[in-house]
């Protein structure tokens, strides 16, 4: 049942970026690779100026999630569902909203992240 | 936790069956516990069983397979066989457990709308007590025996519908079904090398890839905000110290377990919202700029960088030292103020500036590292170190902001922040607008409609459509002056004001509290009639306060804004206001000290100094404050800073003595306060029969006096709040009143005109009030000279005070001879005669209405000096000072100025005399020039010794101040010894020569070649220069 991890980030210092639907963390590079392995509707690695807008730079903390279904964080962060791998707590923006009506045509469920 | 409640009746069922495993369960682990050492034999059974079924296993068995392993580790080795029976009765157990708890998940799944169910299977644990114990025990499918191929499949199931049903709506009441209980793992905290947290995180997370489920963490958590640790995910402590093994960042073992309820707050972290655009406003968070005003000048999202445009603060000459290799000395606390760089000024210093351009071509001076542009620091820093919340800046802040000559493009990056800082509702129905971009600039209207983002107008001018929907970032408030408005945000809020000029979006206000101009954002203000005060104080704080700051300074607060007061500094000469918020004020200061002026005359608060030197000199008011020899004197005619002024008590003169007299008896600043009040009495009629018209300004300072009527007195509240008390008047400030009453321990203000003061006011004093602002200062002024004695020095002080306060009695005594003196006067100063209002040159009314009564007329000459006193050229009341006194030397002229006799004592002396000299200690004059009048040699003399009145010349001044002086108009007498204090100068007339007695021009002589008022009109012998010269500083030269 165990799903393939997702890519680990290949560096740790201002290249990363974190999915901004499910907030998975890799560098700008593997995003632009090899998409997000969570969100593949987004399609990134076929059109990399969707790297820029399904991406943000702008998260804060990274969680590493090794077990997803059994940890506790990852179900309390909302991304229990996930594969593993790295993941942010928090991003900063909201996907486009082109983007969000991707979402939607997939069905795939979108949460904007709460403005304080 | 309240969903337990819930939980309860709905899992009764579960509930029961679940305890009763658990109780088995727990019976079991406590063996195992109990057991450990030498368990290694049936571990081995134990994984190989897992082994088999290794390909279908979920990570619950990898999980149990490894914590075997660290069983192992941990035990050593060692009996089988209580392992076997475990096993068997664990089993049967856990396969229960397993049933229940994916029941468990499925119900979760099946609806996050019934989230109580979830996490509800934690209850029974926490019921059964063991929750203590069991913090070993792992949760939830921990040793799943079940088949396990049946289960996959049920969770690839479960998983593959999950996928596309997957509910993430959160909302808070479903993130508190999954708060975490005991049956959740753990967070630990552990420890790793500072800056290499992600690092880490992510290094934990490679290794669990590369070695599969044998690591039995299930996250690590990496906080941007906490430095030095991470947090791990895991059932066991055991598991974290393995998963960390061979880490090179994490050194150290100590491993802290997070308590349950801290858990969330480890994952809770502010999304931080950064809209960093273009020309947005920050602040720097750090540094030398910290809290300084900043301007976002490009936004580097992938480095998390931001280039700001900044009011460099650089100290050119220690960047001068520096770059020249010498040694700066660095001094802490000094950051040097914000100054626009200015690159000819740099050069000069031979600093290097280069021209050099950035990225975009754009021109740049640069300096050492540091990139410069019209003056502005451009300067590249973290996202982390600026705050782009909520910045406001000050219009202080802005106008500093914009370059000199920079005008329309300042104007429109403050509009933006305008916008950023506007609520909703900003505008609503009728405000009127004006248009201030687009194809409609310029447009002014009403508003009509508002809807989310447009705002639908009324155009002012005809032939547009009814209504116009403007964008709401196009429009700003309009107004015009004269309207009366009331500040809703931003530092003066709550002030309220009439415009008079409106800049743009910018208004200038006259506040209806300070009555000074306010610059507003047109943003920040409604129309409004309402007029208020504003706020006057913060806490305990009010406004003109004396306030300690910070770093040991004080100051009075001159302005309270909302957060914040404006303070002016206790800096003599220069007028230092800052900007002090609330917290920064240590404390009030409202000690009673008093200290000594420039003649060491004491001063304590409410009395009346001019200021005699510096910056500031000529004014005048009651000292408001006083503290480490700085006054703070509020001169109501001065306007800025709220009409105070501060200054070193050495700069300064009392003019009218202590006034606080009638208050408080017995207190240390109205030592005179017995003697005085019975001299008011006095002096009260002949005010009376004057009447006379409000003389100028110098009545203000003299207001005090007539307060003085009426403070002290005991008054009645007819009205208000405090209706019916009574109470001792401690002070009175315009209109209002503050009195103490006798009941409460409270000093309250009240309206003057709510108060009766029948209760001890006598009807005189009321009326005396009335008039009391143009009470003159006369006693206290009038006379000068004490200072040109030379006989003031150490020993004087002491003679001065005490000669003053007799003197003051007679000062005022009605019964003084006068008249004839008086007319003798009035011929002689013709000019100050008609400086004084009352006397109109040439009126005969004037001179009846001075002669008929000794009393009348006596007061009237103060008033004459006090009506100079206003005026700067004060020192001309010395000359008439002495005139009142005339009839003390009776052979005398009538207008010398030298005429005090010093000491009262002195058989000859005349009563009055003395206090004269008493009084001058006070002048404000005189203190003003201490080069004031000297008796010098070959001056003309009268001499009053006891026994003989003469005429003399001044041979020779001595060491002791006293002269050899040759009587006789010409010298030619007999030579005696005169102290000063028995001579005085004798007054030049028109045409005689004369010597310059004080002043630049000191020891010339020349010729009186005309009298002005008070001054003389001197063509000197040396320079033919025609000075006008105080008759103070003149005296007779004689023949020789």
């Amino acid at each position: 049942m165990a799903s393939a991890p997702a890519q680990i980030p290949t560096s740790f210092g201002h290249e990363l970026r974190a999915c901004l639907r499910c907030r998975l963390v890799k560098t700008y590079d593997q995003f632009r690779e090899s998409g997000c392995e969570n969100c593949s509707f987004f399609k990134m690695e076929e059109d990399h100026e969707r790297v820029v807008d399904c991406t943000t730079p702008n998260f804060n903390g990274i969680i590493s999630v090794m077990d997803p279904t059994r940890s506790w964080a990852a179900r309390w962060l909302r991304i229990g569902r996930f594969v593993p791998g790295v993941y942010t707590l928090a991003v900063s923006e909201a996907l486009p909203e082109e983007m969000q009506a991707l979402c939607e045509d997939e069905r795939v469920q979108y949460n904007p992240p709460k403005r304080l | 936790m309240s969903r337990r409640g819930i939980d309860d009746d709905e899992f009764d069922d579960e509930e029961e069956e679940e305890e009763e495993e658990h109780v088995a369960d727990f019976d079991e682990e406590e063996a195992e516990e109990e057991e450990e050492v030498g368990r290694g034999g049936r571990k081995r059974r134990r994984s190989g069983f897992f082994d088999e079924d290794a390909e279908e296993v979920d990570d619950d068995e990898e999980e149990e397979d490894d914590d075997d392993d660290d069983d192992e580790d941990f035990d050593g080795g060692g009996g089988g066989r209580k392992r076997q029976r475990k096993k068997h009765s664990a089993s049967s157990f856990f396969d229960e457990e397993a049933k229940v708890d994916s029941d468990e998940e499925e119900e979760e799944e099946e609806g996050e709308d019934d989230f109580i169910v979830d996490g509800g299977a934690d209850l029974p644990e926490e019921r059964d007590g063991r929750s203590v114990p069991r913090g070993r025990m792992l949760p939830h499918g921990e040793e799943d025996h079940e088949d396990l191929e049946a289960m996959a499949r049920r969770i690839q199931q479960r998983y593959a519908r999950r996928q596309s049903d997957y509910d993430e709506e959160a909302t808070d009441v479903e993130q508190q079904a999954l708060l975490p209980s005991v049956r959740d793992p753990k967070l630990w905290m552990v420890k790793c090398a500072i800056g290499r947290e992600r690092e880490t995180a992510v290094c934990l997370m490679q290794k669990y890839i590369d070695k599969g489920s044998e690591l039995q963490i299930r996250s690590v958590v990496a906080l941007d905000h906490l430095k030095n640790y991470i947090y791990v995910e895991a059932d066991k402590e055991a598991h974290v110290r393995e998963a960390c093994k061979g880490l090179r960042n994490i050194f150290g073992q100590k491993i802290t377990l997070v308590p349950i309820r801290e858990m969330t707050d480890v994952l809770s972290v502010e999304s931080k919202a950064i809209d960093l655009a273009r020309d947005t406003w920050v602040r720097m968070k750090i540094g030398t700029y910290k809290g300084d005003l900043a301007k976002v000048v490009d936004v580097d999202n992938v480095r998390q960088r931001v280039t700001v445009k900044l009011i460099p603060r650089i100290d050119l000459q220690a960047l001068a030292s520096k770059l020249e290799g010498r040694e700066v000395v660095k001094k802490k606390a000094y950051v040097p103020p914000p100054r626009f760089l200015n690159v000819e000024e740099a050069r000069e210093l031979h600093i290097r500036v280069e021209h050099r351009r950035d990225t975009y071509g754009e021109r740049f001076d640069a300096i050492g590292g540091m990139m410069f542009k019209d003056g502005f620091l451009y300067k590249t820093v973290s996202i982390k170190s600026i705050s782009a919340q909520n910045i406001k800046p000050t219009f202080d802040e802005l106008e500093k902001f914009r370059k000199p000559g920079e005008n329309g493009d300042g104007d429109v990056a403050s509009l933006s922040t305008l916008f950023a800082n506007r609520k909703k509702g900003h505008f609503l129905k009728g405000d009127a607008v004006i248009v201030i971009k687009g194809d409609l600039k310029n447009l002014k209207g009403w508003v009509e409609k508002v809807d989310e983002d447009n705002i639908h107008i009324r155009p002012e001018i005809k032939g547009l459509p009814k209504t116009l929907a403007v964008n709401e970032k196009e429009l700003c408030k309009y107004f015009e002056p004269g309207n009366h408005v009331k500040v809703v945000s931003g530092g003066q809020e709550g002030a309220t004001g009439m415009v008079v000029k409106v800049e743009q979006h910018v208004l200038i206000l006259i506040s209806d509290t300070t009555k000074e101009h306010v610059r507003v954002f047109a943003d920040d203000v409604v129309e409004s009639s309402e007029v208020t005060t504003g706020i006057t104080s913060i806490g305990d704080y009010e406004l003109r306060d004396l306030v300690l700051l910070d770093n040991l300074s004080f100051g009075v607060i001159i302005c309270v804004e909302s957060e914040a007061f404006q303070v002016l500094k206790g800096v003599p000469d220069r007028a230092e206001v800052v900007l002090v918020k609330f917290r920064e004020v240590k404390s009030k200061l409202d000690k009673k000290i008093s200290v000594q002026d420039r003649f060491k005359n004491t001063v304590s608060a409410k009395d009346v100094v001019r200021v005699v030197e510096g910056p500031c000199k000529g004014k005048q008011g009651p000292v408001e404050h006083i503290y480490r020899g700085i006054l703070f004197i509020c001169d109501r005619h001065h306007l800025e800073h709220a009409g105070f002024i501060c200054v070193k008590a050495q700069s300064c003169v009392v003019v009218g003595g202590s006034r606080s007299n009638g208050d408080i008896n017995g207190n240390a600043y109205s030592r005179f306060a017995s003697l005085r009040t019975p001299s008011r009495i006095p002096q009260s009629p002949s005010r009376f029969s004057r009447g006379g018209p409000p003389i100028h300004s110098g009545g203000r300072g003299r207001g005090g006096r007539g307060h003085d009527g009426l403070t002290g007195s005991t008054v009645k509240v007819r009205q208000g709040p405090y209706k019916g008390y009574r109470g001792r008047v401690i002070d009175v400030k315009g209109t209002s009143v503050r009195v103490e009453l006798e009941s409460q321990m409270k000093v309250v203000t009240v309206d003057r005109n709510h108060i009766s003061d029948n209760v001890a006011v006598t009807p005189y004093r009321e009326s005396r009030y009335g008039m009391g602002s143009e009470t003159p200062m006369h006693p206290s002024r009038t006379p000068l000279h004490p200072y040109m004695t030379p006989m003031r020095d150490p020993g004087a002080t002491p003679i001065h005070d005490g000669m003053r306060t007799p003197m003051r009695d007679r000062a005022w005594n009605p019964y003084t001879p006068m008249s004839p003196p008086r007319d003798n006067w009035e011929d002689g100063n013709p000019g100050s005669w008609g400086a004084s209002p009352q006397y109109q040159p040439g009126s005969p009314v004037s001179r009846p209405y001075e002669a008929p009564t000794p009393g009348a007329g006596w007061a009237s000459t103060p008033g004459g000096n006090y009506n100079e006193a206003g005026t700067p050229r004060d020192s001309s009341a010395f000359a008439n000072a002495p005139s009142p006194y005339l009839p003390s030397t009776p052979g005398g002229q009538p207008l010398t100025p030298n005429s005090v006799s010093y000491l009262p004592g002195t058989p000859g002396g005349q009563p009055m005399t003395p206090g004269t000299g008493g009084l001058d200690m006070m002048s404000p004059v005189l203190g003003g020039n201490s080069e004031g009048p000297w008796f010098m040699p070959d001056i003309l003399v009268n001499v009053h010794k006891p026994g003989e009145e003469s005429v003399g010349v001044i041979r020779e001044v001595l060491t002791d101040g006293s002269c050899r002086v040759a009587l006789g108009s010409s010298g030619n007498g007999e030579t005696i010894t005169a102290l000063p204090s028995e001579m005085e100068a004798v007054v030049p007339r028109k045409s005689d020569k004369i010597k310059i007695m004080g002043g630049s021009l000191c020891g010339a002589t020349g010729k009186l070649i005309g009298v002005d008022g008070t001054d003389g009109i001197v063509k000197v012998d040396d320079t033919l220069d025609v000075k006008i010269l105080d008759l103070v500083i003149l005296a007779k030269l004689a023949q020789a």
